[in-house]
């Protein structure tokens, strides 16, 4: 099973090893994926958050499958599954990486349905994901 | 209105099978094999809101008490994140 998560849970899974997000990252057996713009991205967020920059770079290498993408983006191609042009490498990043689900806590940005309608790809949340996995 | 019913601390067999539309017969079988947790107080059976987390949020309950301690710490997150977008 493929997945794709968003920034938001990599930063949400170095602040708390009892939320939902490390939880998944951590405990489950899935390789997540991620692309080199959410790199680049993440390196630059976890500095203003102080977080430890060995840190971040541990849980890079150890936990995830990073996919290049190619910039600068189309984003007109992709414009209409974003509600903020800003978060759209995110969706291009699930859409490239053939994934089956992009794990976010920021749901709002998207647009499910249409996501879920034209590339097949579910958007869920840590707990929700977690929750899912349960059901087998 | 979920958030005043997952307030209330504990339920009856028979008010969860109600609300599970399920037999009573089925929620004390669930019960005995440890599907949902409940507390035995002399004869009777109560089962507390955290046995039925699902029911309200869709997630088990340690699933949900997970989300929310990530939720502490995500409006800052976000927030960051969205500064550095702007500029990527």
């Amino acid at each position: 099973m493929r997945i794709f998560v968003d920034s938001d849970v990599v930063i949400s899974s170095l602040f708390s090893k009892t939320g939902a997000a490390y939880l998944l990252l951590h405990r489950s057996k899935i390789t997540p994926i991620f692309s080199n713009i959410s790199v680049k991205e993440l390196k630059i967020v976890a500095k203003r958050l102080d977080i430890k920059e060995n840190k971040l770079e541990n849980l890079l290498h150890n936990k995830f499958q990073i996919i290049k993408l190619k910039q600068p983006i189309k984003i007109k191609d992709f414009r209409g599954y974003v509600k903020d042009v800003n978060d759209i490498h995110i969706i291009v990043g699930a859409i490239m990486a053939k994934v089956s689900f992009l794990i976010t806590y920021n749901m709002k940005h998207f647009e499910v349905e249409k996501i879920k309608r034209d590339y097949k790809i579910i958007l869920m949340t840590p707990g929700n994901f977690l929750q899912y996995l349960r059901s087998f | 209105m979920l958030d005043q019913t997952y307030s209330i601390q504990a339920y009856t067999p028979e008010q969860v099978a109600k609300m599970l539309q399920l037999s009573k017969n089925t929620i004390y079988e669930l019960i005995n094999r440890g599907e949902i947790v409940a507390k035995k107080i002399g004869k009777i059976y109560r089962i507390p809101a955290s046995s039925l987390s699902f029911l309200f949020t869709g997630l088990d309950d340690d699933l949900f008490q997970s989300e929310q301690e990530d939720k502490k710490n995500l409006a800052n997150v976000q927030k960051e994140i969205s500064k550095v977008r702007k500029n990527l």
